[in-house]
């Protein structure tokens, strides 16, 4: 089997055991039992890690984007979402126009 | 059990969050283009795992050419899907289905955007309506992520190199709004730090661990600092 594929069957896998051991565990453990905390700061870390590393050092077509230019599409993007009561949308088109007004200008 | 809610769910995942959501599978298809696997794949990752962040995880891995293994890779990806874990815990008693049997059809639904959509709306649904409400969002949302995802693969090759790092620009950028829109509760932000300041860990470590490892040294950091300081 190519390498995709088994990764692919794997997290998928792995994925809807964590979704039902959710399910089976939600009678008896609430939001704040600490291994539940754990899982989501470990998962919120890792996003975050993710998303440090993909926006600082991508790879690919991305990483031909100026640096410069990927943090201010980041600033622009938080900035508009946390001014606009988190409404996604709106904020991810003005942080996108923002990384590439200022792509065309360096 | 009645069915009558599928179609108020279907029309509310047709909506704003839903746009936002097919723009990042439309940016997955990109990225599974510019990784060079197919477009199968892409949609089967998409209706497979249905985590975004974990498939990005394996498409990144597969454009370094799985140097570090097929299995650190399924355990980064995992680790940044964790999160349905707790989202299914917290997400069942909002359901309120009679049985967790009748749950089981709605289980592959439950992703960041259906949760958070039904954590908004289910409270106002009558409770035998939950379930139908959940399927009419969930399947559909589904739906729209594969078929966005399949869009994406194929706009990607028409594309010239500048517009495609526009598109590849989507998805750290969607996830860096949704992490931003967390950073005033304690517990998110504390994790979201300690996680963006643990990635430095990819300067020491070879890339396919690297992730993982920031991960759990920043989950865990951020776990036990709230601990200490007795706050959820």
């Amino acid at each position: 089997m190519a390498p995709a594929d088994l990764a692919l069957i794997l997290t998928a896998a792995a994925c809807l055991a964590l979704r039902l051991a959710g399910v089976w565990l939600a009678g008896g453990l609430t939001t704040d039992h600490p291994v539940i905390a754990w899982a989501t700061a470990v998962a919120q870390a890792t996003l975050a890690a993710f998303v440090t590393l993909a926006i600082v050092a991508p790879a690919g077509a991305l990483a031909e984007v100026p640096l410069a230019a990927r943090l201010a599409g980041l600033a622009v993007g938080v900035a508009a979402c946390l001014a606009m009561r988190r409404r996604l949308l709106p904020a991810l088109v003005a942080g996108l126009a923002a990384m590439l007004v200022v792509r065309a200008m360096l | 059990m009645t069915s009558n809610a599928f179609l108020p769910g279907l029309r509310e995942a047709l909506g704003a969050p839903g746009i936002a959501m097919a723009a990042t599978f439309l940016a997955f298809g990109a990225a599974v283009q510019e990784a060079g696997l197919s477009p199968g794949w892409a949609v089967l990752a998409c209706w497979g795992i249905y985590g975004m962040p974990g498939q990005l995880v394996l498409v990144q891995a597969a454009g370094a050419g799985w140097t570090g293994g097929v299995g650190i890779a399924v355990l980064g990806a995992v680790a940044v899907n964790a999160r349905f874990l707790p989202m299914a815990v917290s997400i069942t008693p909002v359901l309120s289905a009679r049985s967790r049997w009748r749950l089981l059809p709605a289980v592959p639904f439950i992703a960041v955007t259906p949760w958070a959509a039904a954590m908004r709306a289910l409270p106002a649904v009558d409770r035998p309506d939950r379930v139908p409400w959940f399927l009419g969002f969930g399947l559909t949302s589904w739906m729209v992520a594969g078929f966005a995802s399949l869009a994406g693969f194929h706009l990607a090759g028409a594309l010239g190199p500048e517009a495609r790092a526009g598109l590849l620009f989507v998805n750290p950028l969607y996830y860096a709004l949704l992490l931003a829109a967390d950073l005033d509760r304690p517990a998110p932000r504390r994790a979201v730090l300690c996680g963006a300041a643990a990635a430095a860990l990819a300067w020491l470590l070879p890339a396919s661990v690297a992730l993982l490892a920031a991960g759990l040294v920043g989950g865990t950091a951020a776990f036990l600092i709230g601990r200490r300081h007795g706050a959820g």
